[in-house]
């Protein structure tokens, strides 16, 4: 399994933000956390990159727990309110995480490059990351998260603040990468790009996975996944 | 890797703490303001200056001038050095790095020792640097050769180790500002310590408080050992300064100090893991 969290629970004081969460996401998969604000899904997705412990239950990413840092090794990550320092520029925010990946010097210069065209910034790369808009932002952290030809990249709400054709771009951008059998889990609130776009879902209310099954098993019988959400989400 | 053996991550975060605060352009001020002022101070070599009628010689002006130098650019380091440590966790944190750096391959412990060492490779090398500008404005200007000066400012660079580890252990636990005014009274307090313990120690002092036909007091009081469990940041100074004078350290005694600070730096260092193992990245 690439993912895997076994009875996962996370207690700040006496909240629980998740409690006994367990599901698998396998190789290739695209696999949707969906919930309302304040469900569990980025406390999940933090456990996952070890930035908080769980209280109790174990999380593995590739086999290997999720408190070891050769977990993360393969894994990109894009964060849901994704900021760099303004003093950088496009262009040394990818080189300085494609070094922090140890690609080299020739091959950060190189996907650095490929990424800057992916993601639609050329002519910008080298302007101060104060002056970009959200929507740049947003596809800057894509870039960075893409880097290294990752195995399992986790988005944390990855079409936020970006406008339609941002969003449909994102989304022909996460098709292509489905092909390369890539793993995605994909922290979204748009359950319509959801629906088109991954083939699991999860959802979390309250911190407890209420539904886990195939889109088209959540989603079937004439209701869209918006229906289905809503109407487990409210019970 | 295209053959080239790859850099440690914790070398690469060193290098990333020392580019991000390089490029700040208070840190280039307070540079620019510390070298003016070292600066400023080689006219002071040439003045002809008597004590007792005594007219001084070059080497006891250029001494008494380059010692004064040293202990300015000492503390002012260390504050510099608490500044720039008390807000290198939260830069990192508003600024997104903190996550971008740990969703990578890197442990919290190859982090935190990367931003050590960045941030006293940086303070120190300021340091040195100001230190070296006296070093040579004595040489040039005096002609007085002080190679010791420059090993003084080696040992000093401890101070500013452990200043820079208690001041992000101290961050982790309270605002920035309040860590600062407490490793900065941490600091202080060090000095004026040592400046009440020399004048308990002096002859004169004691036979004015003691009583006519009583003898020193040598009882050890929670005072005493209090004195000598505090960082011993002002000693381990004037240890380093004492380089300046002898060209050795002096003693058993002079290793005290330095024991003392190398202490607190493992103390320091330990703490700061155990602490950031625990942090919440956000």
């Amino acid at each position: 399994m690439m993912i895997e969290l076994d009875h996962a629970t996370k207690y700040y004081g006496a909240l629980a933000a998740v409690e006994d969460v367990s599901f698998s996401v396998r190789p290739g998969e695209y696999f949707a956390l969906l919930g309302p604000n304040g469900a569990g899904k980025t406390t999940i997705v933090r456990m996952l990159l070890d930035f908080t412990r769980p209280t109790s239950g174990t999380l593995s990413i590739g086999g290997l727990p999720s408190t070891q840092a050769e977990a993360r090794s393969g894994v990109g990550y894009l964060a849901e309110n994704f900021r760099i320092p303004p003093f950088l520029s496009g262009w040394h925010y990818l080189e300085r995480s494609a070094d922090l990946l140890n690609l080299g010097r020739t091959d950060t210069t190189d996907q650095c490059r490929r990424m800057v065209e992916l993601i639609g910034m050329q002519g910008r790369e080298h302007s101060l990351a104060g002056t970009y808009s959200k929507g740049m932002l947003q596809r800057l952290a894509l870039g960075g998260a893409l880097l290294g030809r990752p195995r399992l990249l986790i988005l944390d709400e990855p079409t936020s603040g970006l406008d339609p054709i941002g969003i449909r771009e994102v989304r022909e951008l996460l098709e292509r990468l489905k092909q390369d059998g890539m793993t995605i889990l994909l922290n979204s609130h748009l359950l319509s790009e959801v629906e088109k776009l991954c083939d699991t879902a999860a959802i979390i209310n309250h911190g407890r996975l209420i539904v886990k099954d195939a889109i088209s098993a959540i989603a079937g019988h004439g209701d869209t996944l918006e229906d289905v959400f809503v109407r487990l989400v409210r019970g | 890797m295209s053959g080239m053996q790859a850099v440690p991550p914790i070398l690469k975060i060193c290098r990333y703490t020392i580019i991000d605060h390089v490029r700040q352009k208070s840190f280039i001020v307070m540079l620019l303001i510390g070298a003016a002022f070292v600066f400023f101070t080689r006219s002071c070599y040439h003045g002809n200056y008597m004590v007792n009628g005594q007219m001084l010689g070059a080497w006891t002006v250029a001494e008494s001038i380059a010692k004064m130098s040293f202990h300015t650019i000492a503390f002012t380091m260390m504050f510099l050095a608490a500044l720039l440590a008390v807000r290198a966790f939260s830069r990192d944190r508003d600024y997104g790095m903190q996550a971008c750096i740990l969703s990578k391959p890197i442990t919290r412990g190859q982090y935190v020792t990367g931003k050590v060492l960045g941030l006293w490779a940086l303070a120190f090398f300021c340091m040195f640097i100001l230190h070296a500008m006296v070093f040579l404005i004595m040489a040039l200007q005096a002609k007085v050769f002080m190679p010791a000066f420059l090993a003084a400012s080696l040992l000093c660079s401890l101070n500013v180790l452990v200043v820079v580890m208690g001041a992000l252990v101290l961050s982790l636990s309270m605002s920035d500002f309040v860590a600062f005014m407490a490793v900065m009274a941490i600091t202080v307090i060090s000095f004026v310590a040592d400046g009440i313990h020399t004048l308990h120690q002096s002859q004169m002092l004691q036979a004015i408080i003691q009583p006519h036909g009583t003898g020193p007091q040598s009882d050890v009081t929670w005072r005493t050992v209090i004195y000598y469990l505090w960082p011993k940041i002002s000693e381990l100074e004037i240890t380093a300064a004492s380089l300046i004078d002898h060209g050795w350290l002096r003693g058993w005694g002079a290793l005290y100090p330095l024991a003392n600070i190398l202490a607190y730096c493992l103390i320091a260092a330990a703490l700061l893991l155990w602490r950031f193992r625990r942090e919440e990245i956000l």
